[in-house]
């Protein structure tokens, strides 16, 4: 016993000591390794630098415009940030990239863009900064941001483009009241033969479509109704995103897409022509004039009442489920975009993920990458978050931030995350507006009535030979 | 023609001959300058884009006419400038008529001009984006402010949109145009009456012209060159219909409402197809520079416009 116990003493006082030594180490060394990297060593030879950087004025760029002199305050680097519309941002960003002239240092890109500016050769990569251990914190943790969305639009043959910014996706949103109204269940449940709840596969949204189109008179939650009351709203106008929407959460959904594995059109397949057709019956249980509703308008549509549900983005649902904003703010219902329950595939929806990269023709690449860098940063995106109560996360952690999972609109960054899980950036096509535009008027013609899945697949199919011949995808 | 006062303070009179033939030149210079710098020399470019091969903005080698040989083979150049000629052909002939028709009425005198005139002018002045957003606000699906009240709530057009059909959505762009620009007609029609000599009208009256004789005979004669020069502007103008089209409908439902300028636009900073878009601009140019001539000449000998 006694020896036991001298020798557990003697092994107490040893690890008593390894512990005094290494917290010892810890206070002198270990510390000031931690805190070796900081911004403003970093940026220390590039302090007084002015960069350009542009970037899509939303309410979530503009709350982080005003984090911006933290930066500049920390680094002294000067920093222009300059917020643009979205279509301002692709035409001048890319024309300044491509043109070589080098006035801004970072521009934010869409993943559509990329297949354009990649095969333009107009991008830096930033691989060399990004192993650079002056310049990039080892705290950047890249592992931590949202996949495959980062790598499908920032990486391209083993080279890195841009950090990311924003994480735009569409879902799946509904008047949760409607949804839950106890006249409205047992109507629907005694047509349909299930419980009336937001739609989890795109055959229940279809259903809820149709059961709550009514005409002006009819009764829609006890109330009767003043005007015509329409099932969904989806976003139909030429350009925006209607192609992006159709081919991401319904196309693929379906199993169909716009090309082979080898980047060739495949466009006129069953899988496109099933899932073409269905997109364009739903248009009979929307509001005339999806062909002009855009994207902003869809959101417009829930908010003031007119539609049950929609597919629509969700930053926009986030402005418009506030007090004031909506008279059924908190009673919206959110789910990621439904699945096709015909189909055991994987699951798709429509994002917009974004990264901000740097042009080859910029004179201050490193100051401007530690802009990126910080952007980016864990604690930046949790000020962010904590600015904006919430917003649209570019990293996994940030989910976990009390701004998200505290929130009023909690059911709303469920749906987002879920959804997440089933987007990815746009395949590297450099005339994908071009095949963008060309099929959102298809998919007008085939919602409009004036022509058949069968005739929109057909002539999309030669569309796309045309634009981009037997090789579309780099 | 020089004020001789004018000129003399200015000394043009002690001037040599030759400085003086450079006199006028020298006065005009400052325009024709500013001209050649943002009128000629982006043209010029443009025709130079127009014979070059480029991608991604990048001017590559000569390539004579082919991108106007793409641009001709294309079904939607042939679509785009078929909506430009219907639209023109409908929105100028009712806006010059509404246009001259009220410039006739507030020429003889009705009450509240001085107040009619600046506010007959809002549409006008107003931003073309503007313009776009409140049409799109009035006529929005079923529930704008003209299409429920007027449409739906008398059942005319019910269940159907004008900017989200295809078979109305241009005819919707050329009501929003005639709202915005035919107060411009009339008011520039306005300020031509006001300027006509009263003399020839005092001679109709003396012999007993009636009104019809005197619009036909003293009035539009005399107004004819002001007349041809405001339709040429607005036919050119209109041909170039971009903004409303832009906001309202993007060019769709389908190709219903795609311009040339639309298709031009979308071909440089859509598609980064400078070199067509180039071609495409010249052609244009080439069918307004023959068509305006033209016009000029039948103005110049059957109008006697100028």
């Amino acid at each position: 016993m006694r020896t036991n116990d001298k020798s557990r003493r003697a092994g107490w006082w040893r690890r008593a000591a390894i512990a005094a030594v290494t917290l010892s180490m810890a206070a002198a060394g270990l510390p000031s390794l931690a805190n070796a990297w900081t911004y403003k060593e970093a940026a220390a030879p590039y302090k007084g630098t002015k960069i350009v950087i542009l970037d899509e004025v939303t309410p979530l760029q503009q709350t982080f415009a005003k984090l911006v002199p933290e930066f500049v305050a920390e680094t002294g680097i000067e920093v222009d940030y300059q917020l643009l519309n979205h279509f301002e941002v692709i035409n001048k960003g890319q024309a300044d990239l491509l043109s070589g002239r080098g006035a801004y240092d970072g521009v934010m890109l869409h993943s559509a863009q990329m297949g354009l500016l990649l095969d333009a050769g107009a991008l830096r990569p930033i691989d060399d900064l990004l192993a650079d251990s002056k310049l990039t914190s080892p705290d950047i943790d890249v592992a931590d941001f949202i996949e495959p969305n980062w790598s499908t639009t920032a990486k391209f043959k083993g080279e890195t483009y841009g950090l990311p910014t924003w994480n735009y996706n569409v879902m799946y949103w509904a008047r949760g009241d409607l949804l839950s109204h106890p006249d409205e269940q047992a109507a629907f449940k005694a047509k349909y033969g299930y419980d009336l709840a937001p739609a989890e596969t795109m055959q229940q949204m279809r259903d809820i479509a149709e059961f709550f189109t009514r005409k002006a008179g009819a009764t829609l939650a006890g109330q009767t109704l003043a005007g015509d009351f329409y099932g969904i709203g989806l976003e139909g106008i030429k350009g925006g995103t209607t192609w992006g929407t159709v081919w991401n959460s319904f196309l693929k959904n379906w199993g169909g897409d716009l090309f082979d594995k080898n980047g060739k059109p495949n466009f006129d397949t069953p899988e496109n022509r099933a899932a073409i057709k269905f997109w364009g019956d739903l248009w009979a249980f929307g509001p005339p004039g999806l062909a002009e509703t855009s994207l902003l308008d869809v959101p417009t549509l829930v908010g003031t009442g007119v539609v049950a549900q929609s597919i629509a983005w969700s930053d926009f649902a986030l402005g418009v489920d506030r007090p004031g904003n909506s008279e059924f703010a908190g009673k919206f219902a959110y789910r990621p975009v439904p699945r096709n329950a015909d189909y055991n595939g994987p699951r798709s929806a429509e994002a917009a993920p974004s990264i901000i990269a740097i042009g080859k023709a910029s004179k201050n690449p490193q100051a401007a990458y530690l802009f990126l860098q910080w952007m980016s940063d864990k604690q930046t995106q949790a000020k962010l978050a904590d600015a904006l109560g919430g917003g649209v996360p570019i990293r996994n952690s940030t989910w976990d931030l009390p701004a998200f999972k505290d929130s009023d609109h909690a059911k709303l960054y469920e749906a987002m995350q879920e959804t997440m899980k089933y987007t990815s950036g746009k395949p590297r096509v450099p005339q994908i507006y071009q095949i963008f535009d060309v099929m959102s008027g298809l998919m007008q013609e085939v919602g409009l009535g004036k022509i058949t899945p069968e005739q929109a697949t057909k002539q999309g199919q030669e569309a796309l030979l045309k634009i981009c011949g037997d090789k579309c995808v780099l | 023609m020089i004020d001789t006062d004018t000129a003399s303070r200015a000394g043009v009179n002690r001037e040599s001959p030759e400085r003086r033939f450079w006199y006028p030149y020298l006065l005009i210079a400052p325009t024709m300058v500013t001209l050649v710098i943002i009128s000629l020399i982006p043209f010029l470019y443009t025709v130079y884009l127009s014979l070059h091969e480029s991608k991604y903005g990048q001017v590559g080698g000569f390539i004579g006419l082919e991108n106007f040989l793409v641009v001709l083979a294309d079904p939607r150049f042939w679509n785009a400038m078929g909506v430009a000629i219907v639209f023109v052909l409908i929105a100028v002939p009712i806006e010059f008529m509404l246009g001259l028709a009220g410039a006739l009425i507030l020429n003889a005198g009705v009450r509240y001009r001085g107040t009619l005139v600046p506010l007959m002018f809002i549409p006008t002045m107003m931003a073309p984006i503007v313009v776009g957003l409140l049409w799109k606000i009035m006529f929005a699906g079923s529930w704008g402010l003209v299409s429920y009240n007027l449409f739906e709530r008398f059942g005319i057009l019910s269940g159907t949109s004008i900017f989200g059909s295809r078979n109305l959505a241009l005819y919707g762009i050329i009501l929003v145009d005639i709202w915005q620009w035919t107060p411009f007609m009339m008011l520039a029609f306005f300020a031509g009456l006001q300027s006509l000599p009263v003399n020839p009208y005092r001679a109709a009256a003396i012999d007993g012209a009636n009104p019809v004789q005197v619009f036909f005979l003293i009035t539009l004669p005399m107004l004819s060159p002001l007349l041809v020069v405001i339709v040429i502007l607005r036919l050119i103008d209109a041909f170039k219909i971009f903004d409303s089209i832009f906001i309202l409908t993007g060019g769709g439902p389908g190709d219903a409402t795609e311009s040339p300028s639309i298709f031009a636009y979308k071909m440089v900073f859509e598609y980064w197809q400078i070199g067509e878009a180039s071609a495409l601009a010249v052609l244009v140019w080439l069918l307004f520079f023959g068509f305006c001539n033209l016009f000029y000449q039948v103005a110049k000998k059957r109008l006697n416009a100028f």
